[in-house]
């Protein structure tokens, strides 16, 4: 295999990218920050600005966050709005002429779910689906491999390594999956985060608050969703990591009211990844988490 | 009436000595001595800034002097409260208050119906009796809004009028109000100065002070002099008092001469 | 009425109109007290000193439940307001330019605060931020318990010390001679005023409180000139607003529940300002108008009755001409002379001229007498 000729401009004042000389890379969320880490392994030095429990949607970044990204070699983030509050710093960033990736550029517009609220507006959380994030896994080796041509091939076989994870992960999700009555397939989530999850899993998904958790929920939010829940005698509802879990309880209660005692099925990471440390601080095993919270929470007793 | 240590301090309705008192570090009164006895109608006069508000406000404990004492027939005047009533300058509250009058002037026995008690049919009865004295029974129900500036003045007398004091203390009641409510004013002071009140009063117009009162206290920061007006109310002193102003004091000597 | 069925049936509407019920009565209640103070935007100033109490309580306890940063809250905006008053009496600053400090020094530590909350690496602190608006949506039955105890004290208290407080807002000089704790009942009167606050916080978040707080209130003073009316009717308003926040947030999906109760308070007191009578703008506009019009009116028949009077009867007619020589007033007599003949005070002889009837004559004669006394 011949060493690619032509090295970047960057590279040349960068001097050799190595373990001990790393690509220094922001991302936005930790789910990104995970999907890079994978990817780059030791020839990354990834730098996350939002920690496991932040929400996305209401970010704001601080001077610290944008210092660290002048500085940085290359910004990865989700993209498609999900980090709201910071799209006038990515276009300010790439007018300076940073390196400034979205992840969700690898996926095609037609995978893509619209959301049914805001005209235009198309669902970020593509995450949910292994098959799209697969993509982003592609996308981000590809920028990698432009940025930092010497390890091409390593990061072009990491990609492919990773999305083998993602395969098998898929794989064992379905069948985990498929064991859930069919009268209990519906997921209750705190936002409009699984779409791309229920379309793969074939769920019927329902979140409180709309695909931003910028919308406050209102009172009639509240009680069409419990009404719903209560008709449709679904076992579980489940609270998500990054947000305040009274929106979700004020529903239970709400259902309690009228006659059917529904649980919180438990913790779904939903726009982040667990505490550093655990088993749910990488996508894998958050993956895993919120499959088995989801399954155990919704195989109770067909009613 | 010098400093006249001779008269025992529970004979004095009000004693003062040394009283100084300082706003940011700057002196509004200075070192003042006064003894007021039992009966008076006594007036105090000077200029703008002269400390006479303050001085009233050392008398009731409105204020911590930051030298000196003040005694009200021999004691400090929270264990004599009873004995003291106080008029405050109109302008010191807002009259657009949704509350009528009736309701301002049993304000003044708040201090005797206790806690978490309404004013009952003995203090409303009170009331009405001191408004009767001034005049203004008839509008017990009006809303302090829509009194006049003599009106609300009357309110305010009635309202210290149904403490039953020995000692009232008034901060310019005669500032801004027609010529009825003037005669009957002064009316009030002489009536109660007939039952052996004494009477303080913080007055802004110099030429009815000999007509009015029977003591005067003249004061800019330090007391320049007090007395009975025919000794202490000359030239000299009201110079002393207001500064260089030789036209207006001559002019007001000529008057006092007629 | 179907939306009216609802309101005791659905259990969230329920909840959330009770909570947001009561929240407007203790602000509605008490925020009477604050305007006649002039310390309306003490409540502002407090809401947004409460939001670092938030971020503190958690902090140290680690929990999110409603009594512990209601508590948190309350804790860091009753500071707070003793700090104002410590800041007006001890040091030149004036009283709003205190409130004005307190509430961004303290509003801005509370943002970074939840800004530093935010980035800890435990996964447990989300939702803090709901309180900068509230969350009225998620109020709960435990919720209410506890606003309702906390509204209940504030009620027994303000009516237990009613006469205090209203003689320390009217006079509180006055207050002092009499022997009143001055200090310690404007301490109270504080103390209650921070609880009405911090029941409001998870309802219409710190933010918007203050207009729960002053809105009533402005709106109650339009419509009575007697202190417990004005009070009751605060409370009124402040319920109702709730209410139909409550309400019209559940008739249409996404429709927040906080910034639509303020958005009702606020036409609430619009319309109280303008068509309040005695008090409402467009009353006095009328009245104003009236007065004017019968001003115009008695200016021109003194001036018929002087002219006739060098004539030999009172009906001897003048022209239009004269009169507006003779009037001091600005544009012509020919509106007033209209009316007059309207009135059946004065009567056009030809096309030019006018005359007084005899009934213009009495009013003339009498307007005179009112004004001009009655001998030379």
């Amino acid at each position: 295999m011949a060493l690619v000729g032509c090295s970047s401009p960057q590279e040349s004042e960068r001097g050799q990218i190595s373990p001990d000389n790393p690509l220094r890379v922001v991302a936005t969320t930790s789910l990104v920050a995970d999907l890079v880490s994978q990817i780059g392994g030791a020839f990354v030095d990834v730098e996350g600005l939002m920690g496991p429990g932040v929400d996305p949607h209401l970010y704001k970044a601080s001077e610290g966050d944008v210092s660290l990204m002048t500085r940085a070699d290359l910004i990865f983030y989700n993209g498609m709005h999900l980090e709201g509050k910071m799209v006038d710093i990515f276009e300010q960033m790439h007018s300076r002429g940073a390196e400034v990736h979205a992840v969700t550029a690898g996926v095609e517009e037609s995978e893509l779910i619209a959301s049914d609220q805001f005209t235009g507006s198309l669902d970020p959380h593509i995450w949910f689906d292994p098959v799209l994030w697969k993509r982003a896994a592609v996308m981000v080796g590809e920028t990698l491999a432009g940025t930092d041509s010497l390890h091409a091939e390593y990061y072009r076989n990491e990609a492919a390594r990773f999305g083998g994870e993602l395969d098998s992960l898929f794989a064992w999700a379905a069948g985990e999956m498929a064991s859930i009555p069919e009268g209990n397939r519906v997921l209750i989530t705190s936002h409009d985060a699984f779409g791309y999850f229920g379309r793969a899993f074939d769920m019927e998904v329902r979140g409180l608050q709309g695909i931003s958790t910028a919308l406050e929920a209102g009172t009639a939010d509240v009680s069409d969703l419990a009404e719903f829940v209560a008709s449709s005698r679904i076992p579980a509802m489940f609270v998500e990591s990054s947000i305040s879990p009274r929106g979700i309880e004020a529903v239970r209660e709400a259902v309690r009211a009228r006659g059917f005692d529904v649980q919180i099925g438990g913790t779904l990471y939903g726009d982040a990844l667990g505490s550093s440390g655990t088993a749910e601080a990488s996508y894998v095993g958050m993956f895993r988490s919120n499959v088995a919270t989801i399954v155990s929470g919704l195989s109770a007793n067909v009613q | 009436m010098t400093t006249d240590h001779a008269i025992p301090a529970e004979d004095l309705a009000i004693d003062v000595r040394d009283l100084t008192v300082a706003y940011r570090e700057k002196p509004v009164l200075w070192d003042v001595d006064l003894q007021i006895p039992d009966g008076v109608l006594m007036a105090i006069v000077g200029p703008n800034g002269a400390g006479k508000t303050t001085f009233i406000k050392s008398v009731l404990g409105l204020n911590t002097p930051a030298a000196g004492s003040v005694l009200v027939h021999g004691k400090p005047y929270q264990k004599n409260r009873s004995q003291v009533a106080y008029v405050p300058q109109r302008g010191s509250v807002d009259w657009d208050f949704p509350t009528n009058v009736l309701d301002v002037v049993t304000m003044g026995v708040y201090g005797t119906i206790g806690w978490f008690r309404r004013p009952g049919a003995a203090p409303k009865a009170q009331a009405i009796k001191a408004l009767a004295e001034v005049g203004m029974e008839s509008l017990a129900d009006r809303q302090i809004s829509e009194l006049s500036g003599g009106q609300q003045q009357r309110v305010f007398l009635a309202r210290a009028l149904v403490q039953d004091a020995d000692i009232y203390l008034m901060d310019e009641p005669f500032q801004g109000v027609d010529a009825t409510t003037e005669r009957a004013i002064v009316e009030l002071l002489r009536a109660l100065r007939e039952r052996g009140k004494t009477v303080v009063v913080v007055h802004h117009d110099l030429q009815t002070v000999p007509e009015y009162f029977d003591h005067v206290l003249l004061l800019n920061v330090r007391r320049i002099a007090a007395g009975p007006v025919e000794d202490v109310f000359t030239e000299e002193n009201l110079r002393a008092t207001y500064g260089g102003r030789v036209a207006f004091v001559s002019a007001l000597m000529a008057r006092k001469g007629e | 009425m179907d939306i009216l069925t609802e309101l005791f049936t659905d259990y969230t509407l329920r909840t959330v109109a009770l909570g947001a019920a009561l929240l407007g009565i203790s602000a509605g209640a008490l925020g009477c007290f604050a305007l006649l103070r002039r310390q309306s935007l003490l409540g502002d100033a407090i809401s947004h000193a409460a939001l670092p109490g938030i971020a503190l309580a958690f902090l140290l306890t680690g929990s999110k439940s409603s009594l512990v940063l209601i508590l948190g809250a309350g804790a860091v905006g009753w500071f707070g307001s003793v700090l104002i008053a410590a800041l007006t009496r001890r040091t030149p600053i004036t009283y709003d330019t205190a409130l004005g400090i307190l509430l961004s020094v303290f509003f801005g530590v509370g943002l970074v605060m939840l800004t530093f909350i935010q980035r800890m690496p435990d996964a447990n602190q989300a939702g803090l931020d709901s309180f900068l608006f509230g969350q009225a949506a998620a109020l709960m039955q435990r919720d209410i318990y506890v606003i309702l105890a906390i509204g209940s004290v504030i009620l027994l208290l303000t009516v237990a010390f009613w006469k205090e407080f209203k003689l320390i807002s009217f006079d509180p000089d006055m207050a002092e001679t009499l022997g009143l704790p001055v200090r310690a009942l404007e301490h109270l009167l504080t103390g209650l005023f921070v609880a009405a606050i911090v029941i409001g916080l998870q309802t219409v978040g710190v933010v918007l409180m203050s207009a729960l707080i002053v809105a009533p209130a402005a709106a109650a003073r339009q419509w009575t000139n007697r202190l417990g009316v004005m009070v009751l009717l605060a409370a009124v308003f402040g319920a109702v607003s709730g209410v139909s926040g409550a309400v019209s947030s559940s008739m249409a999906p996404n429709l927040p529940t906080g910034p639509v109760i303020v958005v009702v308070v606020s036409m609430i007191v619009g319309a109280s300002l303008l068509f309040a009578p005695n008090r409402g703008f467009v009353f006095r506009k009328i009245r104003e108008w009236k007065s004017g019009r019968a001003l115009r009116v008695d200016a021109v028949l003194v001036d018929l009755y002087t002219l006739a009077s060098q004539h030999a009867s009172a009906d001897y007619p003048h022209s239009e001409q004269v009169l507006n020589v003779m009037s001091s007033m600005s544009g012509t007599a020919k509106r007033t002379l209209h009316l007059l003949k309207t009135l059946e005070l004065a009567q056009p002889i030809d096309d030019q001229r006018w005359s007084l009837t005899p009934a213009g004559e009495e009013r003339a004669r009498r307007v005179i007498e009112e004004h001009y006394g009655g001998g030379a």
